[in-house]
């Protein structure tokens, strides 16, 4: 197949899929509450309507305003199609390319905190301040796991990085990646996605002053990123590049579907942490990343 | 020819010193050539490969006059000609005749030695003459630095500034004098046979260190380049501080490596660049953030240096040469980027007066170009991709990953991958804070409002600036092939080695992350546009009158991390709340002190003052007591040796 053909498939693949798992998360927790909840397509059909409204900007907006979130979901899509998708591989690969997934992310959210400072609103504004802050920590537990991986398989591009490791380690790094899913996605523990007008909040309020398609690109973008952490623990944990190529897709997709169900299970069952308990459980989180490491490293001296 | 083209360099150097106190423009336009010829002959070097070198036939303090033109300081050199050259541009505008009449003349003369001696330093192969162009180069730019010296702050600055480049001054004078007195000729060059002059290197990274900046030698840099005029805290970020690292980076290739130095270098570099990076994210003062960046930079390059170090030692070639080529890159990255924000910088204090960040605010309305010129060098800074900051920190990051996955000795870079990673996104927190409470919101004060965009010669150096940062984020392997020529004449034994970096894999990323990211733009704003936009207050969960004051200040932004580094930081807050029926004015004051230089060398300084203040009792101008003195010296010698006699 041409690498362009593969690249639009998979681009394809990445913006129709990704909306699906915010839907299975709020599924799963209407079933856990006992109520029917929105269908799971929900999210599509809000994005279609958003797409077509008007705008409001605020007064002292700049064209940054609208610019920055289109910036920050383009990163973020770029960043999901340098992923490899278990047995199909990555279509563009080369030595390092896992430090450009890494600050491709981090590009996404400088021009989310650019987005926020633009509206001069102080809610706003502490948004941005704590996505930046508990980033570093979330920063040091990602680079932390792909240190694991790189020990673990001796390479440094995506594509050959995800020899996961054998027993414990596995599912120590599992835990790890999962806590630094929850907190870069907004999710309970860490953030509500449900509500938009705490002090408590992170990331739904960084976007308050939002509408139309700029919002509509942020929600896709957050869909594509939890979808991209999904697919990165799944490979992180399991073995799928050694199965045959339909069966790995599969079992890739399962295990992006039950990522996408235990986070709606978390959300049921837990509350949000209080509010300075997130870095702490952030350092968890780097933490169970850095066992694995040492494991790693100790297995082969 | 690069003979001919760093002679026409020196000489237009040298007219300039004469010309500039009266002839602004003619100074002006001797400079840019000064800088244009040193460019072609630098790039000449870096590009071919090779090695420039000449000897006069005279000898200025005993010494025969030569001068060495090769690959690293060619890399080097190429710094201070791009940073020399737009800094005059900028300076002809942001300092002229007409808003400083007393010290613009000055100023010119001075930019014009401070150059021509950062040119020499780079040049001179005679450690006597390294010494008197270094004396020359640190004294430039103390004038320069108080070029505004009726400001307290400046001459405070200038003098803490002269006391600790002296300080460095001093180990670099028992540095050279050791290795001239064991080498037996004051002839720099590579000594690696003499495995005793290993221990010398400390004496140089104490010496280059202080000039470098790094943790905790830092203690003059940041009231410096916040105290001196714009373009002087450009050059002095962007080269003046390279200078120090030439100096590490020379000797340690220069020298026999002591078998700690690459650890001790790595140590450093990661103290450095969190250091750094966490008071630079405590600063209200935009061009303190910007001078604090500069030590966390440093600290990267150190950390670089070190692995490659490491390399030498271990004799890991492919991984050593990364490693290199990227300290070596980010040293490049770091002073276009660096002298890009400082210029953006100097603009906001010529427009508005004050470096304050929580008294400006929605600049952009009135200063867009600055503005956007200025979100380019933070992000450059903070590492994004596709910007030139990514590259460097790229090839680092991939000699450190490969250190660690070859499972050699050097595993302990492990927790330097980590640090580099943390201060990478500390450094992303300090210029969102930065760029967001500067240039974007509510104009804060009345001057905020009312400035206005600074003229086009400040605006072109940094346009050239920006350019330059994107075409070395989109054309990585035109620049690492000079890169790694520089490489080659620090360690030559490792010529021949692939690097295996895919800078060229890494461009065509970088272009089609471009072509993405004008597509993502171009589909928003058509989509804006056909739904239609309208203007409306900020939404500010129903508050009916928002005042500019109530937006996020730069003190609130950086509140979580400052938390964190409150053992290091010891930030003070001052509140005086809302009391009583009739209150005063509420009231909340906070400042991050220089730890290192208020906590420990102030007290030491005390301390050593109280000391001398006891001993200077003694001296009282009675001279009865005086020949008491003598009697009772002369008695206890006596005693002495009588008693070791018996």
């Amino acid at each position: 197949m041409p690498i362009y053909i593969d690249m639009l498939l998979r681009l394809a693949l990445w913006l129709l899929l990704a909306p699906l798992l915010p839907g299975v998360i709020n599924k799963v927790k209407a079933w856990v509450a006992g109520r029917q909840g929105p269908p799971v397509l929900q999210l599509y059909y809000d994005l279609a309507r958003l797409w077509r409204k008007g705008v409001v900007l605020s007064t002292l907006a700049s064209p940054g305003f609208v610019i920055a979130p289109a910036i920050a979901w383009t990163a973020v899509i770029a960043a999901a199609l340098l992923l490899p998708l278990a047995g199909a591989g990555a279509p563009l690969s080369f030595d390092g390319d896992v430090l450009l997934l890494v600050y491709l992310l981090a590009l996404a959210r400088f021009c989310t905190a650019w987005g926020a400072m633009e509206t001069g609103s102080a809610f706003e504004g502490m948004g941005a301040a704590r996505e930046v802050s508990f980033a570093v920590l979330a920063e040091i537990g990602i680079i932390t796991a792909i240190l694991t991986l790189v020990v673990q398989s001796e390479s440094i591009a995506l594509s050959s990085m995800f020899e996961p490791l054998p027993g414990p380690g596995a599912a120590l790094l599992a835990v790890g990646v999962f806590i630094i899913l929850l907190a870069e996605n907004c999710r309970v523990p860490f953030d509500d996605p449900n509500t938009h007008l705490e002090l408590t909040m992170i990331h739904e309020v960084m976007v308050l002053d939002h509408s139309g398609p700029p919002l509509a690109m942020i929600l896709h973008g957050a869909a594509v990123k939890l979808m991209l952490f999904s697919v990165f623990l799944a490979q992180a944990v399991l073995p799928l590049s050694e199965l045959p190529l339909v069966i790995s897709l599969a079992a890739l997709a399962g295990c992006v579907l039950l990522i996408t169900a235990v986070v709606g299970l978390v959300e049921s069952l837990t509350a949000r942490l209080a509010f300075r308990r997130v870095p702490l459980l952030l350092t968890i989180g780097f933490l169970f990343c850095l066992f694995p490491l040492i494991l790693t490293w100790m297995g082969d001296l | 020819m690069i003979a001919a083209l760093l002679a026409l360099a020196g000489s237009c150097l040298i007219l300039a010193m004469g010309v500039g106190r009266a002839h602004p423009r003619i100074w002006l336009g001797l400079c840019v050539g000064a800088a244009l010829c040193g460019l072609y002959a630098a790039l000449t070097i870096l590009i071919g490969g090779g090695v420039w070198a000449w000897s006069g036939d005279f000898a200025p303090g005993g010494e025969i006059a030569s001068l060495r033109l090769d690959g690293v300081s060619a890399l080097f050199l190429v710094l201070v000609c791009v940073v020399g050259g737009l800094g005059a541009v900028y300076a002809h505008e942001y300092w002229s005749e007409h808003h400083y009449p007393r010290s613009a003349p000055r100023g010119r003369v001075w930019w014009s030695v401070l150059t021509l001696s950062m040119g020499l330093v780079l040049t001179c192969a005679n450690g006597l003459h390294f010494l008197f162009a270094w004396e020359a180069f640190a004294l430039s730019a103390y004038f320069l630095i108080t070029l505004d010296h009726g400001r307290g702050e400046a001459r405070k600055a200038g003098w803490l500034y002269l006391a600790a480049s002296h300080a460095g001054t001093m180990a670099l004078f028992a540095f050279f004098s050791a290795l001239a007195a064991r080498t037996g000729s004051w002839e720099l060059g590579p000594v690696h046979a003499q495995v005793g002059l290993a221990p010398l290197f400390w004496l140089a990274l104490a010496g280059f260190g202080v000039k470098a900046g790094m943790f905790p030698l830092h203690i003059w840099l940041p009231s410096a380049h916040a105290g001196a005029p714009s373009h002087v805290s450009a050059i002095m970020s962007a080269v003046a501080i390279k200078m120090g690292v030439y100096g590490i980076v020379r000797f340690s290739g220069w020298l026999p490596m002591p078998a700690n130095a690459g650890w001790v270098l790595l140590a450093i570099g990661c103290t450095s660049a969190l250091a750094g990076i966490a008071f630079a994210l405590a600063q209200n003062d935009v061009k303190r953030l910007l001078a604090y960046c500069s030590v966390e930079n440093v600290g990267i390059v150190l950390i670089g240096l070190g692995l490659s170090v490491l390399a030498v030692q271990y004799e890991q070639p492919s991984w050593g040469k990364a490693a290199l080529a990227g300290t070596f890159l980010h040293v490049i990255n770091h002073g276009l980027f660096k002298s890009l924000l400082f210029f953006g910088a100097g603009s906001v204090l010529h427009a508005t007066g004050t470096r304050d960040m929580s008294r400006l605010g929605g600049l952009w309305q009135v200063m867009p170009w600055t503005a956007a010129l200025f979100a380019i060098g933070a992000m450059a800074v903070s590492g994004l991709p596709p910007l030139n900051g990514f590259v460097g920190e790229w090839a680092l990051y991939q000699a450190l990953l490969r250190a660690v996955a070859q499972k050699s000795h050097a595993a302990g870079v492990l927790p330097a991958i980590i640090v580099l990673a943390g201060s990478g996104a500390l450094a992303l927190a300090a210029f969102a804070k930065a760029t967001g409470i500067v240039f974007l919101g509510a104009p804060r004060t009345k001057p905020a409002r009312l400035a206005v965009e600074c003229g086009w010669l400040m605006r072109a150096p940094m346009l050239l600036l920006a350019a330059a940062m994107l075409v070395i984020g989109l054309l990585p392997g035109l620049f690492f092939a000079p890169v790694l020529n520089a490489v080659s004449v620090w360690a030559p034994q490792w010529d021949g080695t692939d690097p295996l970096l895919a800078p060229r894999a890494l461009g065509g990323a970088h272009t089609i992350l471009i072509c993405a990211l004008l597509a993502g733009v171009f589909l928003v704003t058509r989509a804006v546009r056909a739904n239609g936009a309208r203007r409306a207050p900020t939404w500010d969960c129903g508050y009916a009158a928002p005042t500019t004051r109530m937006q996020y200040t730069g003190g609130s932004f950086a509140g979580i991390t400052r938390g964190w580094f409150a053992w290091l930081l010891q930030p003070r807050i001052m509140i005086c709340r809302v009391r009583g029926h009739f209150p005063g004015r509420a009231l909340v004051v906070e400042r991050v002190p220089e730890t290192v230089l208020e906590r420990v060398i102030a007290p030491g300084a005390w301390a050593v003052g109280c000391v001398a203040d006891a001993a200077r009792r003694m001296q009282h101008g009675r001279l009865h007591l005086y020949i008491l003195y003598v009697f009772l010296g002369v008695t206890a010698l006596g005693l002495m040796i009588l008693l070791g006699g018996m």
